[in-house]
C-alpha cells in the first residue's frame, strides 16, 4: 500500500514539474530549450511512477519501537542549532544543540552536559583556531 | 613504459610529507569510520568531504585524503561485520555470513587477519588494474561524441543498483527524481531559471555536496533511533591478538579469485562494490563449498567476499576518473568533490593533469600498505572501538558535517537545505528507494542535458543523432540487456504477485 501511496504523490509531483516546464522559453540558435529536457525527466518519473502503483512491493516491516517522538525531536533539534548558530556563537549554540543530541542518544544530563561543552569547544578550537576557518564566536548580542 | 614513467612521477608527488600524511590520516580515520556500525564510505567520504575544503588542501591531495578515507572504510567495514554481525554498509553484508559465526566460535582474530589480507589482496590487485586499464580507456573515450556521452549517461543510470537493487522501477524512479532536482536552478545555457519558485538562494541549484551529506548522514541520524538502537548483543570476544601467520593465508587462492570478479564488477558503472562482494562469494561457494562448511565459518567465505568488495571499490575509480561516470556511490560523491574543485573528470584527466592522477593512483598503492600494517596489528584499538557508546558518537558525526558544510558556504539556507535533504533520504530509506541513484542523477544531470543540447545543436535539432554513432549503439546495446535482465530477474521475484 505504501508504494501505491508513494507512486501517486511522484505521479503528482512529475505532472505538475511537467506543466511547470512548459512556461520556459527556447533560446535562439538552441534547438532543444530550457525547458524539453526537465519535461523528458518529468515524463519518466511519471511512467516510473505508473510502474510502482501497478506492481509494488510487500509492506515494510512496520517498526518495533516507538521512534517517531525521538525522530521529531533530532530534526527539531537540528533546525533549532541553524536558526542560533550565528546569533549564539558557534561554542555555546554547539554545546547545546550537543548535549541535547546525546541527551536523545540515551545520554544521562552530567554525561550530556560534559559531551556537549568538550565537542563545542574542541570543534571551535580544531576548526576555528588550527584551520583558521572563521567561525561566529561569542553571542551576537555581546556586540 | 610510459605508464611505469607516469607512475614514478606520481610516486613523487605522493610522498611528499603533507600528501603522506593525508594518506596516513584518511586510512587511519577511514578505518575508524568503517569499523563504526552503520557508518559507510559513502557517509565517511561525504562528511569528511567538507573537513577536506576547510583545511583549503589543493585537488590533489583532497583527492588523496578522499580516496584513502574510501579505501579505509572499505578496509574497515569488515570489523563490525565480523565483530557485531552489524555490516557497516552494503558491501560488508556478504562478510557476516562467516565472518560473524567464525568469531563466535573464539576465532575472531583469525578471521580479522584473513579478511584483512583478502583486502590488501583485492585493492592491491584493483589498484595495479586501475594503474594499466585506466590509461587504456581514457586513450578510447577520446574518441566519444556528445551522443556517446549521452548514451554512457543513460546507461549509468540503467544500470546503477539495477543489477543489484530491489525493485527497478525504485531504482530507476530515485535516478529520474535526482535529474529532476538536478533542473532547479538558472539553465546555464540560456539563464532562465528553473523550479527556483522566485527565491534567489535556489539560482545556482542544490550543491551536491549539501546534499550528498544530508542524504547520507543526516537521514543516517534520523534513521537510527529505528535500525541500531535494537541489537543489544555486545562485541564477540577478541581472543588472541594477533593471528598466527599460516592462518591468515589460508583463504589466500579465495581471496585471488575474489579480486578479479570484484575488479571486473567495480569497472561496470553503477554495479560497485556490493555486486562484487556478492558474485565473489557465491562464485566462491560454488566452486569450493564441497562440504557444506560456508556459513558456519569458512575462511574462504571471508576472503572472497573481502577481496571483491576492496577490489571493486579500486574498479570503481577507473570510470570515474575516465569517464566521469562513476562506478559506485562512494565514487559518486568523490565526483562530486571533483566538480565541486572545478576539476571535470574525463578522457582529458589523464594527459591536463597527470600529476593528480598519477598522485592519486601513486597514492592508493601507499595506502595498501599503510592500511595492511594498521589492520593487522593494530587492530585491536579499532575492536574496542566497537564498545563506545552512540550517544558520544552520532553527535560528534552530526556536528562534524555540519560545521563541514558551514564552513564551505556560511549560510545557514544550505543547512536548512541539508537539514532538508535529510529527510528526503530518511523517506526514500523507509521506502526502500536506493539513494546512490539519487546522488548520481542530481551529479549528471547537468552534464547529460549539456551532452544532449550539443549534440542536438550539431544536428540541427534532429533527435537522430542520438542513435548515428556505432559506439553510442553499443552501449544503448548494453543497457538494453542489463535492464531486460534487472526487470526479469525482479518479475521473476515477484510472481505470484505480492499486492497488498
Amino acid at each position: 500500500m505504501i508504494d501505491r501511496i508513494v507512486g501517486a504523490v511522484v505521479f503528482v509531483i512529475s505532472v505538475s514539474a511537467f506543466w511547470v516546464a512548459r512556461g520556459y522559453e527556447a533560446g535562439f540558435g538552441d534547438p532543444l530549450g530550457p525547458a524539453v529536457f526537465p519535461q523528458m525527466v518529468a515524463a519518466l518519473a511519471a511512467i516510473l511512477s505508473l510502474g510502482l502503483m501497478l506492481r509494488p512491493d510487500p509492506n515494510p516491516k512496520t517498526q518495533s519501537r516507538p521512534a517517531l517522538a525521538r525522530q521529531v525531536a533530532t530534526v527539531t533539534v537540528l533546525a533549532c542549532y541553524v536558526l542560533l548558530l550565528e546569533p549564539l556563537g558557534f561554542p555555546l549554540s554547539t554545546t547545546l544543540g550537543t548535549a541535547c543530541l546525546a541527551l536523545l542518544f540515551g545520554a544521562g544530563p552530567a554525561k550530556a552536559t560534559l559531551t556537549g561543552a568538550a565537542v563545542g569547544v574542541s570543534l571551535f578550537v580544531i576548526f576555528d583556531r588550527v584551520l583558521g576557518l572563521p567561525l561566529p564566536f561569542a553571542p551576537a548580542f555581546f556586540g | 613504459m610510459d605508464i611505469l614513467t607516469s607512475l614514478i612521477g606520481g610516486f613523487a608527488v605522493a610522498v611528499t610529507p603533507l600528501n603522506l600524511a593525508l594518506a596516513v590520516f584518511g586510512c587511519f580515520a577511514g578505518t575508524l569510520i568503517g569499523a563504526l556500525p552503520g557508518l559507510g564510505p559513502v557517509n565517511g567520504v561525504a562528511i569528511l568531504i567538507p573537513v577536506a575544503f576547510a583545511m583549503k588542501l589543493e585537488p590533489g591531495s583532497a583527492l588523496i585524503m578522499l580516496s584513502c578515507i574510501y579505501y579505509g572504510c572499505m578496509y574497515g567495514g569488515r570489523i563490525s561485520s565480523i565483530m557485531l554481525n552489524i555490516p557497516g554498509d552494503e558491501p560488508a553484508i556478504m562478510t557476516t555470513l562467516d565472518g560473524y559465526p567464525m568469531a563466535r566460535k573464539g576465532q575472531a582474530a583469525k578471521a580479522l587477519g584473513i579478511s584483512a589480507v583478502a583486502s590488501f589482496t583485492g585493492a592491491t590487485l584493483a589498484t595495479l588494474g586501475l594503474t594499466f586499464f585506466a590509461p587504456l580507456l581514457a586513450k578510447a573515450a577520446i574518441h566519444f561524441g556528445p551522443a556517446d556521452y549521452f548514451a554512457l549517461y543513460v546507461m549509468a543510470f540503467a544500470t546503477i543498483g539495477g543489477v543489484t537493487g530491489v525493485n527497478p522501477f525504485k531504482t530507476l524512479l530515485a535516478a529520474v527524481l535526482g535529474l529532476l532536482l538536478a533542473s532547479v536552478g538558472l539553465d546555464p545555457a540560456t539563464g532562465t531559471a528553473r523550479y527556483t519558485f522566485g527565491s534567489y538562494h535556489l539560482y545556482d541549484g542544490f550543491d551536491p555536496i549539501v546534499a550528498i551529506v544530508g542524504l547520507f548522514a543526516v537521514s543516517e541520524i534520523i534513521m537510527y533511533f529505528e535500525s541500531h538502537a535494537t541489537s543489544g548483543a555486545g562485541p564477540a570476544k577478541l581472543g588472541r591478538a594477533l593471528p598466527r601467520l599460516r592462518e591468515v593465508f589460508e583463504g589466500f587462492p579465495a581471496a585471488l579469485r575474489g579480486s578479479v570478479i570484484g575488479f571486473v564488477c567495480g569497472v561496470l558503472p553503477g554495479a560497485g562494490a556490493s555486486l562484487g562482494a556478492f558474485v565473489s562469494y557465491s562464485t566462491e561457494k560454488q566452486i569450493s563449498d564441497k562440504n557444506g562448511t560456508f556459513g558456519t565459518g569458512d575462511p574462504r567465505g571471508i576472503a572472497a567476499p573481502e577481496a571483491g568488495n576492496n577490489a571493486a571499490s579500486g574498479g570503481a575509480l577507473i570510470p570515474m576518473l575516465t569517464l566521469g561516470v562513476p562506478g559506485s556511490g562512494t565514487t559518486a560523491v568523490m565526483l562530486a568533490l571533483l566538480v565541486s574543485l572545478n576539476i571535470q573528470p574525463g578522457p582529458l584527466l589523464f594527459e591536463r593533469q597527470p600529476d593528480l592522477v598519477w598522485g592519486l593512483i601513486a597514492a592508493l598503492y601507499l595506502a595498501n600498505l599503510v592500511l595492511l600494517m594498521l589492520n593487522v596489528p593494530m587492530v585491536g584499538i579499532f575492536t574496542r572501538l566497537l564498545s563506545l557508546p552512540q550517544w558520544l558518537l552520532m553527535p560528534i558525526v552530526v556536528m562534524v558535517s555540519f560545521i563541514g558544510i558551514y564552513s564551505i558556504s556560511h549560510s545557514s539556507f544550505d543547512l536548512f537545505v541539508m537539514i532538508g535533504f535529510g529527510l528526503l533520504g530518511y523517506a526514500l530509506r523507509k521506502f526502500e528507494i536506493s539513494l546512490v541513484p539519487v546522488v548520481l542523477g542530481l551529479l549528471l544531470g547537468a552534464d547529460m542535458e549539456n551532452n544532449l543540447r550539443r549534440a542536438l545543436s550539431i544536428s540541427g535539432g534532429d533527435f537522430g543523432i542520438l542513435l548515428q554513432s556505432p559506439i553510442a549503439l553499443v552501449i544503448y546495446g548494453f543497457t538494453a540487456l542489463m535492464l531486460l535482465f534487472s526487470f526479469g530477474i525482479a518479475m521473476r521475484r515477484q510472481t505470484p504477485p505480492l499486492a497488498d
